[in-house]
């Protein structure tokens, strides 16, 4: 556990890019949350509330990280069929 | 005989997954599964039919988006493909479904229904059949096969069993 939390505090320092899932028309609800849980390792609880920001508020922030690793996310996002794109986080 | 479980997938003991779908719908998805294929294979990668299946990466960029499809568009068409022919063949051999096997047929029935969704510009109270009382709706068979699909989804996610020992949230 320790081990995980000092990479999610080195992650912390360098968070030049977001991944944004958008909402769309099509994608099942259950079918979103099952994607956020399968791909990012979230509980369900974590990805039901982003799944409801994206349907509500239109989009979530889903992960963050290098260039590198949000394409990555972002492919396998898309792999799944969601709407995802990558921005430099300016927050 | 009767069935114990209605929905479409059925989860085994064992963790794997078996179809649960009468002959006629195993032939309708093979056929529909086709024609995904033909669409990935043949289409014009500008076709606005595929733009929700190859969205920009780089929505503010796009000349990154550019440079990104470049790379990553060829990928995703072959992981595309890979699963169709995963799908068909499990459909034609009634072979047993593992949690990959799974991913990929789920990943397939959605890829249709994004195919099918944006050919019908569907929105969010699309969820029931429309038209379907009006013989000279064309296209009361597309929504009524789009719903469809979405009902197999449904039952594939409420089928499926994620692996134990998810990750914290970060």
């Amino acid at each position: 556990m320790n081990t995980d939390e000092a990479v999610d505090v080195d992650t912390d320092t360098d968070k030049p890019w977001v991944v944004i899932v958008w909402n769309d028309p099509i994608n099942l609800m259950s079918y979103v949350t099952f994607v956020l849980q399968k791909l990012f390792g979230y509980s369900k609880e974590k990805a039901t509330q982003l799944m409801l920001d994206v349907h509500h508020k239109g989009r979530a922030v889903v992960s963050n990280g290098s260039r590198e690793r949000a394409e990555l996310d972002v492919y396998r996002l898309h792999e799944h069929g969601l709407w995802a794109t990558m921005q430099r986080d300016d927050t | 005989m009767r069935r114990r479980n209605s929905g479409p997938f059925l989860r085994q003991r064992d963790g794997s997954y078996g179809l649960n779908m009468a002959l006629d719908v195993r032939e309708l998805l093979v056929h529909m599964f086709g024609e995904l294929r033909d669409v990935l294979t043949q289409g014009e990668s500008d076709d606005p039919m595929l733009r929700r299946l190859f969205p920009a990466a780089y929505h503010q960029d796009p000349e990154l988006d550019t440079e990104y499809h470049g790379l990553m568009r060829g990928e995703l068409v072959a992981s595309r493909l890979a699963a169709i022919s995963r799908a068909v063949e499990v459909i034609e051999t009634d072979a047993t479904l593992s949690p990959d096997d799974m991913v990929l047929f789920m990943q397939t029935l959605n890829s249709l229904r994004l195919l099918l969704g944006t050919l019908l510009d569907v929105d969010e109270d699309d969820d029931a059949p429309r038209g379907s009382d009006d013989p000279d709706d064309e296209t009361a068979a597309q929504h009524h096969l789009y719903a469809y699909l979405g009902w197999l989804l449904e039952g594939a996610v409420a089928a499926f069993q994620l692996p134990g020992g998810n990750r914290a949230e970060p």
